[in-house]
């Protein structure tokens, strides 16, 4: 199972917006009706496949609730990407986006990838937020934005795939700094050049390389 | 006015002659000190002095510098010097050791420092200005910083636990610490997480989220492995921390592949027997046999047990811990360990459990690994822990794994064809069971009732198992000789409670194995004395009850087909005998013991003696199902043998629950059925899917082609016929034939074009013809213009030649020519030639052409 990278990510969004459930759509190809409120995070991974490398997506599944959002905003810094999650049935859960962004914002490093997630879209009858709204507020606040629905699958393996080719892109561009961890972004072991006898990369490398060069 | 003037003296430097001034006093003298003196250097001293007192004088210093220290901790950022006095002086007032200083007095009690630390952390603040201190990069301030908040949360852990998560990134910032290329802040900042990753799972979740999988295996790996000093072990107890109990941190363990780090740190080195096992590698392999169990430990999630099992496997981290098992010279705690570690990682893991089925033994001969275990799970000489290791790792090796049931009870039955002169699993249990040793027979009961767990056919097999006696008579069976034994008075307690489980497992859902108890001498009557004895240990109380367990297993599964030992007659023997109610009463024992309990928690055998070895885990998951379905049916019968409750069953609701199995039956294989073609299916499905896929690239690979050789015709045709270059007419046939193709194609265009052509002639022809014929016409019609004209002046010839003869004329006819003339003007005023033509029907002619 080796990889040519991997991304850290992380889930926000207020409670029973449906963090979980689209986390074991993407990882389990699963729909849980009910489901357990997360206390806490929860973690998952799954490999993907983006311009022919493997990619292996972790991601960390944060509780939406106020209690726990000191919790949350440790998770920030270490993620590449962030999918910030509302639900398209209630119009509250995206009156608070802008409190998640300015969060994200504040905690994250500059170049987190962050995708704006609509989700339950199959509950179309019961809509309270246009589509329209969501695409205005991404636009406004440059995310990318799609709406999914982690009941019927759609949209949710986009939702993920196209968060991380954001990310893969950047690294392209050379903005993200990939030998520094703490952005989330890890070199698979198959791409690293360094000597496989020496595991250190990411912390130890200052040491390393100091030694080498 | 006196405190102020000692307080001068002291500031002063002199002091009372003659009199020393207690503990109390200096200190609050530096106290003033610190808090009223305006040079930096003077607090500086007082600090240093304060640090110096602490160890002696502690309850002095901390009662009245707590608040002074804080201050100088506000105020005095900008010295490292002051800082780390201050921080130093907290630490020692709040720690939970013991100095040397004040081992003597006795006003310090052992939770002083925790009271302090109580005083500290009630200003959350003074926890944030510490943390604060974590960022500064001076040596004793970061340190002396790490220092005390580790000795705060050892004291005060789930306070300062939700202090370091509510204060912004604090998880975060400890975590940079750990990258600290100072040795010490790095080792003493694992000390700190720690103590802060204790039972908090939240905080573990963040720690492991900032990399320390990563951060960890760096240093144990710098640190040498299982070789390193007690930094490897800090790292080991650190990562145990963060995945104990931590579901999500175990997945992401093993989705980070860090399983595949952690397995070739079991490789023993060749020479381990030369260099030996010091006290410090001892220690780390305890931790890292505990951090693999800690990933398959059977109370984990089903699905990460099951996951980080096949990576064991797959990263061959099982086979180091089965060379460790089988090498010399291994002690025997860490012997232990890696016993209950294979145990776990092959618990319930079929490839796993075959695996270990083949591990051999370096003996000669050789034998297999579980021979060996086994081997000294009989062997009274081994220490209870291995031994109990042993049975552990023997029932999860046959844990949900039939076929491994079946190859012991195999070796047992008359038709194995295993050699004699070798041991097999199942004589050794044999052995164990009929040794004299009460630990062997207790081990080996156990270990072969799980052989028997949710396996009815092979308790029908193990039926079939004769022992030969001594002395040349007839050969008994097993089950008869478990019941000879328990019979016996010198069989022991602990031993009776192992054949008691084995039996009762044996007979649960067994008819057959009911009948054959039934038939044996003496077992009923023995169960009804035991029940019936008045006895007052506590440990006889367990077996009466484990003897009514067995006997309601014998009413409950029993099939009726032996005379006057069905189910009503069991229960007229209960009822006259023994009485329902105390029955149910005796039964009840069994859960009541406080040995059920123990061994309802954990698959695990852990016994700190042998006297605590009695119930085994999966007796009581039998226990806890059968029990009140037992007391329901003995209470339920009346005193004629009439059984009353709905769970004895009519002969038509017999019937019915008869026709109904045999529906599910039918249901069920119909479901295989089912199962078997859509498995086919699936698989037709995935080769159809192949070959789709292979025509659709050839037929693209065609296609390809043919654009290509288009283009090339293109190319030919527009280099007007040249014929193409030699490279290019060493093509193949099929472009030749697409070519001709191609050719045909146009000539045929060809021909269809000449065609139209030769059409639009013809029409060209005749539109030539009516324009030929039209223009004839019209030289016709210009003829007979002129003619008209020719005819026209001679008519005007001839008027001017009337008009001179007129006066005569008009005499004659004069009221018809005025009325025709005035009519003329009349009608036609314009001056026009055609006009004086009179209306002469000769002239009519040429009046029409004009009007056209
Ligand atoms: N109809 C529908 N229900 C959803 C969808 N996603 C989540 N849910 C439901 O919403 C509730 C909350 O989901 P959960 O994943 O626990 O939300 P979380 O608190 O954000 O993790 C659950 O009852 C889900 O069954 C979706 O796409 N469509
Ligand atoms: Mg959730």
């Amino acid at each position: 199972m080796s990889y040519a990278y991997l991304f850290k990510y992380i889930i926000i969004g207020d409670t029973g917006v449906g963090k979980s459930c689209l986390l074991l759509q993407f990882t389990d190809k699963r729909f849980q009706p009910v489901h357990d409120l997360t206390i806490g995070v929860e973690f998952g991974a799954r490999m993907i496949t983006i311009d022919g490398k493997q990619i292996k997506l972790q991601i960390w599944d944060t509780a939406g609730q106020e209690a726990f959002r000191s919790i949350t905003r440790s998770y920030y810094r270490g993620a590449a990407g962030a999918l910030l999650v509302y639900d398209i049935t209630r119009r509250e859960t995206f009156n608070h986006l802008t409190t998640w962004l300015e969060d994200a914002r504040q905690h994250s490093n500059s170049n987190m990838v962050i995708m704006l997630i609509g989700n339950k879209s199959d509950l179309d009858s019961r809509r309270e937020v246009k589509k329209e709204e969501g695409e205005a507020f991404a636009r406004e606040h440059g995310l990318v934005f799609m709406e999914t629905s982690a009941r019927t699958a759609a949209n949710v393996e986009e939702a993920f795939i196209n968060t991380a080719k954001e990310i893969y892109e950047k690294i392209q561009e050379g903005v993200f700094d990939i030998n520094n961890e703490a952005n989330g972004i890890k070199i698979g072991p198959q791409a690293s050049p360094t000597n496989p006898s020496l595991p250190g990369s990411g912390g130890a490398a200052g040491a390393a390389n100091s030694g080498c060069c | 006015m006196e405190f102020l003037k000692s307080g001068i003296k002291t500031v002063l430097g002199s002091t009372e002659p003659g009199q020393q001034p207690s503990a109390a006093e200096t200190v609050e003298k530096l106290v003033d000190r610190v808090y009223s003196s305006t040079l930096l250097e003077d607090r500086r001293d007082a600090c240093r002095a304060l640090k110096a007192l602490s160890r002696k004088y502690r309850i002095e210093v901390g009662a009245q510098g707590m608040p002074p220290l804080v201050q100088v901790l506000q105020n005095d950022g900008q010295d490292a010097e002051i800082i780390s006095y201050a921080l130093d002086t907290l630490c020692n007032i709040v720690t939970s050791e013991e100095f040397d200083e004040e081992a003597d007095n006795p006003t310090v009690s052992v939770n002083v420092g925790e009271q302090f630390t109580e005083m500290f952390i009630k200003t959350p603040e003074n926890v944030s200005l510490v943390m604060g201190y974590l960022e500064e990069y001076d040596f004793r301030v970061r340190r002396a910083a790490i220092q005390l908040i580790t000795s705060l949360i050892a004291n005060k852990t789930r306070e300062l636990q939700e202090l370091v998560l509510v204060s912004p990134m604090g998880v975060s910032k400890l975590m940079d610490l750990l990258t600290d290329s100072r040795e010490v802040i790095r080792n003493d900042v694992l000390l700190l997480l720690i103590e802060l990753t204790k039972g908090n799972s939240n905080i573990q979740k963040i720690v492991a989220f900032e990399n320390a999988f990563d951060r960890l295996f760096d240093i144990v790996h710098d640190e040498g492995c299982s070789d390193g000093g007690i930094v490897v072990e800090d790292c080991l107890i650190l990562l145990l921390n963060l995945l104990k109990n931590n579901s999500s941190n175990q997945q992401f363990f093993k989705e980070g592949s860090y399983i595949q780090r952690l397995a070739p740190m079991f490789v023993l080195a060749s020479d381990v027997e030369e260099t030996g096992w010091t006290p410090q590698k001892v220690s780390n392999f305890h931790c890292m046999l505990q951090v693999v169990r800690a990933l398959v430990t059977p109370s984990n999630q089903q699905q990460v047990v099951t996951a980080c099992q096949r990576v064991m496997q797959k990263s061959q981290l099982l086979q180091g811990l089965c060379d460790i098992l089988m090498s010399s010279g291994v002690p025997a705690d860490i012997l232990t360990e890696t016993i209950n570690a294979v145990a776990e990682v092959v618990r319930g893991d079929h490839e796993n459990q075959d695996e270990l089925s083949h591990v051999m033994a370096p003996s000669s001969p050789p034998r297999p690994a579980i021979v060996v275990l086994l081997m000294s799970m009989i062997n009274e000489k081994q220490l209870l822990a291995l031994r109990s290791a042993v049975l552990y790792c023997f029932e999860c090796f046959l844990y949900r794994n039939p076929d491994g049931q079946r190859a012991v009870v195999q070796t047992l039955l008359p038709s194995s064809t295993t050699d004699v002169s070798s041991l097999s699993t199942g004589q050794l249990l044999c052995t164990g069971l009929f040794s004299s040793d009460t630990l062997a027979n207790w081990f080996s009961a156990v270990a072969i009732m799980h052989t028997l767990v949710d396996n009815v056919a092979l308790k029908e097999e193990l039926l079939r198992v004769l022992l030969a006696t001594p002395g040349g008579h007839r050969p008994i069976t097993l089950l008869e000789q478990c019941t000879n034994l328990m019979q016996q008075e010198r069989y022991r307690l602990q031993s009776k409670v192992g054949l008691l489980m084995l039996l009762s497992v044996w007979l649960a859902h067994c008819p057959g194995a009911v009948k054959a108890l039934l038939e044996t001498q003496g077992t009923m009557a023995y169960l009804t004395a035991q029940l019936c004895a008045n006895e007052h240990d506590e440990r006889e109380y367990l077996v009466q009850g484990m003897c009514a367990f067995l006997m309601g297993l014998c009413i409950q599964f029993n099939d009726n087909s032996l005379p006057n030992q069905r189910r009503e007659d069991i229960s007229q023997l209960i009822i006259k005998r023994i009485g329902q109610e105390t029955f149910c009463n005796k039964l009840s024992e069994v859960s009541r013991h406080e040995a059920y309990s123990r061994a309802c928690k954990q698959a695990q055998i852990r016994a700190k003696s042998a006297g605590e070895l009695l119930l085994d885990y999966e007796y009581c998951k039998l226990y806890k199902g059968l029990e009140a379905l037992i007391a329901k049916l003995v209470s339920g019968f009346d005193v004629d043998g009439i059984e009353l409750t709905e769970l004895t069953l009519s002969s038509e609701a017999s019937a019915l629950v008869a026709q109904y199995k045999g529906i599910i039956r039918g249901m069920d294989a119909q479901i295989q059925q089912l199962q078997q073609s859509v498995k086919e299916l699936e698989q037709q499905n995935g080769e159809i899917k192949q070959q789709l896929g292979q025509e659709q690239a050839l037929k693209s690979q065609v296609s390809d082609q043919i654009t290509l050789l288009k283009a090339q015709l293109l190319a030919a045709t527009s280099g007007t016929g040249q014929t193409p270059a030699p490279g290019t007419t060493t093509n193949n046939e099929e472009e030749l034939n697409a070519a001709r193709y191609q050719t045909n194609m146009y000539f045929a265009e060809n021909i269809r074009l000449t065609k139209e052509l030769e059409t639009l002639r013809q029409q060209l022809q005749a539109e030539k013809q009516r324009a030929d014929d039209a223009s004839q016409a019209l030289k016709s019609t210009q003829k007979d213009q002129e003619d008209l004209l020719e005819l026209l002046a001679d008519q005007e010839a001839k008027i001017a030649r009337y008009e001179e003869q007129l006066p005569t004329t008009t005499i004659a006819t004069p009221s018809a020519g005025s009325e025709s003339e005035t009519t003329t003007a009349a009608t036609n005023p314009m001056p026009q030639p055609t006009s004086l033509i009179p209306t002469n029907p000769i002239e009519a002619a040429p009046e029409t052409e004009s009007n056209r």
